[in-house]
C-alpha cells in the first residue's frame, strides 16, 4: 500500500471512530440524572415558562431527533462558513453559541499544549539520550531519578512552587493569566498570542505573552518530560546495542552521527506512538494547568460548566477534546508510517 | 564526555544564560517602574514651582520679549530650553500618574450572564452594574444597618400614609454617559422594561424581587418627578428603588422587548447605557467567563464636582480560585483581592506586612432546613430537639476561624430586627434534645436517624467542613444517627425542589437589604420545605406580621413585629439559624477608601491609592 492509500484509509478509518465518540457522548449526557431546564431556574418556573425553556433548547424533540440535529449541526457546512465553527448547540446556562464558546477558548490551550509538548520533547529526548549513553553512571542515576520525580509529582502542586517562587518570592513572573490585563491581546490571526504577537511586529506583546506562558508551559511540560526520558532512554538502550550501531562505529562515523542520525531515528518510533498518547493526557494536564493558572483555555471552561452541569457545553468541549485527540493520533500515525515504511504493508 | 554530550550541557548553560538575562532585565524593568512611581511625588512639588514659573514667564512675555531676561534673568534660549524640559517632565509626570490612577482588581467572580438589570442575579454582574450604573437612592457607605439611604439619581422622596404611593424628586442635570438629559420618562421606562421583561426571564433579578407584584405603575408628574403605585403598603421601598436591578437605563440602549448586555452583543461594551461613577470601556469573555472588564471614569458622572470616582481606571484580573487569587495578591499583580479569599488565608495574610486586610460586616447567613411534610421532620418536637443540639460556636471558632459569628435569628446582625431568639434552645443543649426526643420515641437504643446533605460544588463556603461539626454534635446527644450527603449545586437545587432531603443546610445574600428581605425566609415556598401547608397556623400568623411589618415604617414597630415572627420561628423550628459571615477585602498597604458594610458592595468610586 503507498503511502497515499494508507493515509485515505487512516482517514476513512478516523470517520467511525468519531462517530462512535460523537454517539457515546451524546447518550451520556442524556442519561445523567437531573432535568437541565430544571436546574436552569434558582426559584422554580412555572410548568409553562419550563415548556418554553425546553423548547428553546430543543429538548422538547424526541431523542432520535435531537441526536440527528446534534449530528447535523456538526457537519452542517453552511453553518460553519457562516460563523467559523461548528454549530455545537446552545449553552443551556448562558444561551451562547457553544462552538463560539469553545473556539474562543481554544487557543489557549493550543498555545500552552504547543509550548508544553515542546518543553517535554526537548527535554525529554535530550535527557533521554543523555542518559542511555551514561549507563549506570552516576548522571544516568540522576537524569532517571528527575524523569520519576517529574512524572510523579501532581501538577498543581509543581504549579503552586513555582508560583511561590518566582511569582511571590522573586516576583519575576505573574502568576496566573494569559496576559496582563493592562496590555491589550495582540490582533487576532491565529489566536495563539506569542505568534499573533510576533506577526504585528510587536516585541512587548511577545515579551508579555511568553511571560504569562513560561510557568504554565513549563509546569506540563515538566511532568510530561518524565515519561519522554523514561521512553527515549529505553529505546536508545536496546538501539544502540544493535549490530548497524556497532557497523556504523566500526566504519568510523562521528559519535554524534551515529547517536543522533542512526541510533535515535530507530528508537524515535515508539516515542512518536506516544507522543500522540501523550497528547491526550497533556489535554487532561492542561485541565489543571489551567486551574492552577487561573488559564482561561478549554480545560477550566469544561471545569466551569461541569460546576453548571451545563449539558451541551460539557457534551462540545468532550467532542472537541475528542476531535483534538483523534486528529493528533490521525498525524502521528501517518508520521509514523513516513518513518516507518513497514507500516504500509 | 562525548561532543553531543557537551554540545548539550552547553545549549543547557546557554539556555541558564538567557533565562537568567531575560529575567534579570525583568527585575530592572520592574525597579525601574518603581522608581518612576516614587518619583511621581518629588515631580508633582517641581510643578507646582515650574507652573509658577510659567505664570511669570507668560506675565514677562506680554510686557515684551525685552522684559524677560530681566524677571528670569536668563536669556530667552535659556527659557526655550526650560520649557521643553518642562514638557518632558510633565510628560513622564502624566505617565507616573497614570500608574497611579489605575486600580487593579483580583477577583475569582466572573458575571454569571448579563449587565442587563432586567436580568442580572449574580453578584458580580450587580457590582458591575453598581460602578456603571446609577440608581435613584443609595445605601450610606457604612451604614450599620444599611437603612439609611442617600439621594442619588432622586435628590428627596416621600410616601403617602398608607405607603402605597411614593413620590420622587429626580436630580437635574444629571447626564447619562453618551450625554443624553437624564429625566422622569428614564425612570418610567426602566421600571416598565423590569416588569414587562419579567415574563421571558422568570429567573431575573426583578422577578426574584417580585417587582410585578409590588409596583402596580409608575407615573412621571413632571420633568423631575414620578410617582410609584404599590399594590400594597411596603416601608422598605427605598431598599428595592437602591437594588441594582432598579438601575435607571437609557432607552436607546436598552429595547424594551429585549435583553442588552450579554456577551457576544455589540452594545456589550458600548459604555453609554447608564449613568453611575463609570462606564465600561472593556469586557472580553472567554468561553463564558470574563478575563477582562476594565472601567473608565465617566466623564458625565454627577458627582465629580466631589471628586468622585477615585481612580480613573479600575482593572478586573480573573482567577480560577481562592489559592490563586491569594498569590496573586502576595505576589503584587493586582492591588486589591475581593471576595473568596479562604478564612485560613485570610487570617495568614494579616501577618505580611505587604499588605492589608479590611474587616466589616457581612450580610449572607446560613441555615439549616428540615423536610417538614414527613417522619421524622413532620414532628415539631424532633425539629426542635435537633435544632438545641446545634454547635454554632464551633462552626464559628473552627470552621471559619472566628470570620463567622453565630446567629440566633433569621436577620443578621445590625440589622433592624436581629434577635437572639434562638439562644432559648440554647447550643448542643443535650438535656433538651434528650427530652423532646424521648417524647417522641427515640433513645440511645433508638435513635433518630435521618440524612444530613451539604452543597459539594463550592457553591457555599466551607460546606464539607461545615457539616462534619453538624454530625459530630448531633451524634455526642447520642440519641442521634446522623448520614451525611452531598450533592454538587446543581443537583443540590434539584434535590431542593424535589424535596427528597431530610435536613439540608442552605444560605441567602439579600437582593435589597433590608430585614424584610429575610424575615419571609421561614416560610420562603421555594425552599420547599412544606411549612405553609404542614404548620398553617403558625404560617397564617407570621405572614400577619410579617405583612403588618412592610406597612410601617416606624421602626420600633418593625423590631417588634420581626421579633415576633423569630418567637414563632423557634417554637416551630422549619428553618434554624447557624451563622451569619464577616465581610473582608486584602489591599496593598497604599489602597484606602474599602467601605465593607452589612450590603456587602463594594464601592469602587471610593477607593483610592
Amino acid at each position: 500500500m503507498g503511502l497515499r492509500s494508507y493515509i485515505i484509509t487512516r482517514i476513512l478509518l478516523t470517520i467511525p471512530t468519531l462517530l462512535l465518540l460523537l454517539s457515546m457522548v451524546f447518550l451520556v449526557m442524556r442519561v445523567l440524572p437531573g432535568d437541565p431546564v430544571e436546574l436552569h431556574f434558582e426559584k422554580k418556573a412555572t410548568p409553562e415558562q419550563m415548556e418554553a425553556m425546553r423548547r428553546a433548547l430543543g429538548l422538547d424533540k424526541p431523542l432520535w431527533a435531537q441526536y440527528t440535529d446534534y449530528l447535523w449541526g456538526l457537519v452542517d457546512v453552511g453553518y460553519l462558513l457562516e460563523h467559523g465553527y461548528p454549530n455545537l448547540g446552545k449553552s443551556m446556562q448562558t444561551f451562547e453559541e457553544v462552538g463560539g464558546q469553545i473556539f474562543s477558548a481554544f487557543p489557549a490551550t493550543l498555545e500552552l499544549a504547543i509550548y508544553s509538548m515542546l518543553i517535554a520533547s526537548i527535554i525529554g529526548i535530550l535527557l533521554g539520550v543523555t542518559s542511555s549513553k551514561s549507563y549506570n553512571s552516576f548522571l544516568d542515576h540522576l537524569i532517571r531519578g528527575f524523569g520519576t520525580v517529574t512524572y510523579a509529582v501532581p501538577i498543581f502542586v509543581l504549579g503552586m512552587i513555582f508560583q511561590l517562587i518566582f511569582g511571590v518570592y522573586l516576583r519575576w513572573l505573574p502568576t496566573g493569566l494569559r496576559l496582563d490585563p493592562a496590555v491589550n491581546p495582540p490582533p487576532t490571526i491565529t489566536g495563539l498570542y506569542t505568534i499573533d504577537s510576533l506577526i504585528a511586529a510587536n516585541p512587548v506583546k511577545f515579551f508579555e505573552a511568553s511571560k504569562a506562558l513560561l510557568l504554565p508551559s513549563l509546569t506540563l511540560g515538566l511532568i510530561l518530560s518524565g515519561m519522554f526520558i523514561r521512553m527515549t532512554r529505553t529505546n536508545m538502550l536496546e538501539t544502540l546495542r544493535l549490530d548497524f550501531v556497532t557497523a556504523a562505529k566500526a566504519r568510523g562515523l562521528k559519535e554524534s552521527t551515529v547517536t543522533y542520525g542512526y541510533a535515535l531515528r530507530n528508537a524515535f518510533l515508539p516515542i512518536l506512538t506516544m507522543m500522540g498518547l501523550q497528547f491526550a493526557i497533556l489535554l487532561g494536564g492542561a485541565i489543571l494547568t489551567e486551574t492552577t493558572f487561573s488559564w482561561p483555555g478549554l480545560g477550566r471552561y469544561t471545569v466551569d460548566r461541569i460546576t453548571f452541569r451545563d449539558y451541551t457545553a460539557i457534551q462540545g468541549a468532550v467532542v472537541m477534546f475528542g476531535l483534538f485527540v483523534t486528529l493528533v493520533s490521525l498525524i502521528v500515525d501517518i508520521l509514523y508510517a513516513y518513518f516507518d515504511p513497514r507500516i504500509r504493508l | 564526555m562525548e561532543r553531543m554530550e557537551t554540545a548539550i550541557v552547553a545549549l543547557v548553560l546557554i539556555g541558564i544564560i538567557v533565562s537568567s538575562g531575560t529575567m534579570y532585565y525583568t527585575t530592572i524593568v520592574t525597579s525601574d517602574l518603581s522608581t518612576l512611581t516614587s518619583d511621581v511625588s518629588t515631580l508633582t512639588e517641581s510643578v507646582t514651582e515650574l507652573t509658577s514659573t510659567i505664570a511669570d514667564l507668560a506675565t514677562a512675555m506680554a510686557e515684551g520679549f525685552e522684559d524677560i531676561e530681566e524677571v528670569t534673568g536668563a536669556s530667552f534660549e535659556e527659557l526655550t530650553g526650560a520649557i521643553a524640559t518642562l514638557e518632558a517632565r510633565l510628560a513622564a509626570i502624566e505617565a507616573g500618574l497614570a500608574a497611579r490612577e489605575t486600580l487593579i482588581v483580583g477577583t475569582t467572580d466572573s458575571v454569571e450572564l448579563t449587565l442587563d438589570p432586567a436580568q442580572a442575579y449574580d453578584y458580580f454582574g450587580w457590582c458591575i452594574l453598581q460602578q456603571i450604573g446609577g440608581t435613584l437612592v443609595s445605601v450610606k457607605p457604612g451604614s450599620p444597618t444599611g437603612a439609611d439611604f442617600l439621594p442619588d439619581l432622586a435628590v428627596d422622596w416621600n410616601a403617602s400614609e398608607e405607603l402605597d404611593i411614593w413620590d420622587l424628586n429626580l436630580r437635574q442635570g444629571v447626564m447619562f454617559a453618551d450625554g443624553t438629559e437624564f429625566n422622569a420618562t428614564h425612570v418610567k421606562y426602566s421600571f416598565d422594561r423590569a416588569i414587562a421583561l419579567i415574563p421571558s426571564i422568570p429567573e431575573g433579578a426583578p422577578a426574584g424581587l417580585g417587582y410585578d407584584a409590588i409596583i402596580n405603575r409608575t407615573e412621571v408628574l413632571d420633568t423631575y418627578k414620578v410617582r410609584f403605585h404599590l399594590n400594597f403598603p411596603f416601608s422598605p421601598f427605598p431598599g428595592i428603588l437602591a437594588s441594582r436591578s432598579s438601575t435607571i437605563v437609557n432607552p436607546q440602549y436598552a429595547p424594551i422587548e429585549q435583553i442588552n448586555h450579554t456577551a457576544g452583543d455589540t452594545r456589550a461594551s458600548t459604555p453609554v447605557a447608564f449613568a453611575g461613577p463609570y462606564v465600561l470601556s472593556e469586557w472580553r469573555r472567554v468561553a463564558g467567563r470574563d478575563v477582562e472588564i476594565k472601567l473608565d471614569a465617566n466623564p458625565n458622572y454627577w458627582d465629580l464636582a466631589s471628586g468622585y470616582p477615585k481612580m480613573e481606571h479600575i482593572i478586573f484580573r480573573f482567577y480560577s480560585d481562592a489559592a490563586s487569587l491569594r498569590l496573586a495578591i502576595e505576589a503584587g499583580d493586582v492591588d486589591m483581592a475581593y471576595r473568596h479569599v479562604s478564612p485560613t488565608d485570610v487570617l495568614d495574610l494579616e501577618d505580611n506586612p505587604n499588605v492589608r486586610v479590611w474587616w466589616g460586616a457581612g450580610a449572607a447567613i446560613q441555615y439549616l432546613c428540615f423536610q417538614t411534610k414527613r417522619a421524622p421532620f413532620n414532628d415539631t418536637r424532633v425539629r426542635v430537639a435537633v435544632a438545641a443540639a446545634l454547635d454554632r460556636n464551633t462552626i464559628a471558632e473552627t470552621v471559619f476561624l472566628g470570620l463567622s459569628d453565630p446567629l440566633y435569628s433569621i436577620i443578621p446582625p445590625g440589622m433592624l430586627g436581629h434577635t437572639e431568639a434562638f439562644k432559648k434552645l440554647g447550643d448542643t443543649n443535650y438535656t433538651l434534645t434528650r427530652s423532646l426526643l424521648a417524647d417522641a420515641g427515640y433513645d440511645e437504643s433508638n435513635k433518630l436517624t435521618f440524612d444530613l446533605w451539604y452543597e459539594s460544588s463550592g457553591h457555599y463556603p466551607m460546606s464539607a467542613e461545615q457539616a462534619l461539626v453538624h454530625k459530630a454534635a448531633f451524634e455526642a446527644s447520642g440519641v442521634m444517627d446522623v448520614t451525611l450527603k452531598s450533592a454538587d449545586w446543581a443537583s443540590y437545587k434539584q434535590n431542593r425542589d424535589n424535596e427528597i432531603m431530610d435536613a439540608y443546610v442552605y444560605g441567602w445574600y439579600p437582593d435589597y437589604v433590608d430585614p424584610d428581605n429575610y424575615a419571609f425566609l421561614y416560610w420562603a415556598a421555594w425552599i420547599h420545605t412544606n411549612y405553609q401547608t404542614t404548620s398553617p397556623e403558625a404560617y397564617a400568623q407570621q405572614q400577619a406580621l410579617y405583612d403588618a411589618a412592610r406597612a410601617t415604617t416606624n421602626t420600633t414597630l418593625r423590631e417588634e413585629l420581626y421579633a415576633q415572627i423569630d418567637d414563632i420561628a423557634v417554637e416551630q423550628c422549619s428553618v434554624v439559624p447557624i451563622w451569619a459571615g464577616t465581610g473582608y477585602a486584602i489591599t496593598k498597604p497604599d489602597v484606602y477608601g474599602i467601605y465593607l458594610d452589612i450590603t456587602q458592595d463594594m464601592r469602587y468610586w471610593l477607593i483610592s491609592k
